[in-house]
């Protein structure tokens, strides 16, 4: 295996905190989250693997040279599908398309395409809507495969998986996984205010204690 | 390709940047010594760009010198001491997408069309010599061109097919790096990344032009979805800007996680600015910020 410390890119003399935070943040890039329904995400998971390993050797090293420091292992992120993302669409027995799951899950996306295309107009129900947006997605044509989620999700409202595909989409569009979101600048601006609020109080306070009086009292002055 | 793809110089190193000057710099000076000073002009931040990257993911790492500027006799600039071949590679690539775009501006209407049409007899010669040293690239940027015409031409054309054309050339242009010892996933990642990054240059031009188009009345897909005129309200226009934000978030979400499986060897942290901020500061200032006319 390569060097440890190489993978996580600090130096061997690193703290702890620094490998800890070095290892955070490359845990957040390479998170399956980022890599939903994305034709990269064995290559994402596979670099998951080595920074999970990479961490866990580093800190194994260190436990043995320093025993008896119990906080410097905080223990690996877990690479699990789980949690609030958009997994890849799963093997599903009570599906109507098994064979177009299971070849997109083995990356073939034209095979899938082909089947679905074949269907007739009247046959296609919310899955296949759900299913042709995911061919979509992968595929780049992101506008369309929002049509076709959005679809999927009207047709059959209740439905959870087609819910978290639609969502996911929609979080990305909101920037939250890159590019530019403009309300969050605006909160930022609003939280500039509030200092600036701050800033104001204590220029007035200084330029009232130049003149003898006291804006804002503090025990010190007492 | 159109000067969207630039780094966030607040975020950067002062000697981060000064590589980046040092390449920009040399982009140039290869542009007016291979096709003449003219040429220097068609110097842009994508060709930069284009260039670092080429550097990186090769393993070159061109040391620095200083030399008269040759625009500026009296300024003193940083050059790179190597990596010609990449720098000229570069300078192919900006020469045959500055005429590419010219002759896209005399098929539109407005300003640009004379201009286009005085200038494309004068740059012929210069397209064929960066032809005849890139054969594949120029391949490409033809067929992006061709593809181009017809995905607008079609009346029904959504947003997905017209991006394609510029999308798939990145691609593939990208995807030609890869060729030789390089193992089959990083292929997969340049493929990626070229068809995202393409795809965002197409979408940030067309939200640039939003208002121009509606003026000139050439072919804009957020002036014809959104219905846009210069009677327009400046609702319509926000729900407009922020449609287009949105698509443009979608595809940098692709981006970035491509991006982020790059093997990288050189100017890392400056071609990561570039996608991570460069890119949704572009945003930023094109969309929410620019004067509205």
């Amino acid at each position: 295996m390569s060097d440890p410390y190489q993978v996580l890119g600090v130096s061997p003399s690193a703290s702890d905190e620094e490998v800890k935070t070095a290892y955070r943040n490359l845990a957040k890039k390479y998170h399956p989250d980022n890599y939903a329904d994305s034709p990269l995400a064995d290559l994402a998971s596979e670099k998951m693997k080595e920074i999970n390993e990479a961490y866990d050797s580093i800190m194994r090293m260190r436990k043995a040279r320093a025993q008896g420091n119990p906080n410097s292992y905080g223990g690996p992120f877990q690479n699990s599908q789980g949690g609030y993302g958009y997994a890849n669409p799963q093997p599903n027995s009570s599906s109507g398309f098994t064979d177009v799951r299971s070849f997109i899950i083995n990356g073939r996306i034209s095979d899938a395409e082909q089947i679905l295309d074949g269907v007739p107009a009247e046959n296609r129900n919310a899955e296949w809507y759900f299913l042709k947006g995911t061919v979509l997605y992968r595929r780049g044509q992101l506008e369309q495969a929002s049509a076709y989620l959005g679809r999927a999700c009207q047709i059959d409202p209740s439905n959870m998986e087609y819910r978290a595909a639609l969502n996911q989409i929609s979080t990305q569009r909101g920037g939250y996984y890159g590019g530019y979101n403009p309300t969050a600048y605006n909160s930022q601006s609003g939280l500039n205010q509030a200092c600036g609020c701050c800033n104001d109080l204590i220029c007035a306070d200084a330029c009232c204690e130049c003149f003898g009086g006291n804006l804002i009292p503090c025990v010190g002055c007492r | 390709m159109f000067g969207y793809i630039r780094p966030l110089k607040p975020e950067l190193l002062v000697r981060e940047y000064e590589s980046y000057r040092a390449v920009y710099c040399s982009v140039c000076k290869v542009l007016g010594k291979r096709y003449g000073i003219f040429w220097r002009l068609a110097l842009s931040y994508d060709s930069t760009f284009y260039a670092m990257l080429l550097f990186s993911l090769h393993g070159v790492c061109p040391g620095l010198e200083q030399k008269h500027c040759v625009a500026n006799p009296l300024k003193k600039c940083v050059f790179c001491k190597s990596g010609l071949p990449q720098l000229q590679q570069a300078a192919a690539l900006s020469v045959l997408l500055t005429v590419s775009k010219l002759q896209d501006d005399r098929m539109d209407h407005g300003k640009g069309k004379v201009l286009a049409s005085f200038l494309i007899p004068l740059v012929g010669r210069s397209y064929r010599k960066a032809a005849s040293d890139y054969p594949w690239m120029e391949v490409e940027v033809r067929r992006c061109v061709e593809q181009q015409v017809k995905a607008e031409s079609q009346s029904d054309a959504d947003l997905d097919t017209c991006a394609a054309p510029s999308a798939e050339m990145l691609a593939r242009i990208l995807e030609h790096e890869s060729s030789g010892g390089s193992p089959i996933s990083q292929t997969r990642v340049l493929r990626e990344s070229g068809y995202y990054l393409g795809r965002w240059v197409y979408l940030m031009d067309a939200a640039d032009d939003m208002e121009r188009d509606t003026k000139s009345g050439d072919f804009n897909w957020f002036v014809k979805h959104f219905g846009l005129t210069q009677q327009s309200t400046d609702e319509e226009w926000s729900t407009a800007r922020e449609q287009a934000n949105g698509s443009l978030n979608l595809t940098m979400s692709r981006l970035c996680a491509a991006f982020n499986l790059l093997d990288l060897q050189s100017y890392s942290t400056i071609l990561h600015n570039v996608i991570e901020k460069g890119l949704p500061d572009r945003q930023k200032q094109l969309l929410f910020k620019k004067e509205k006319k």
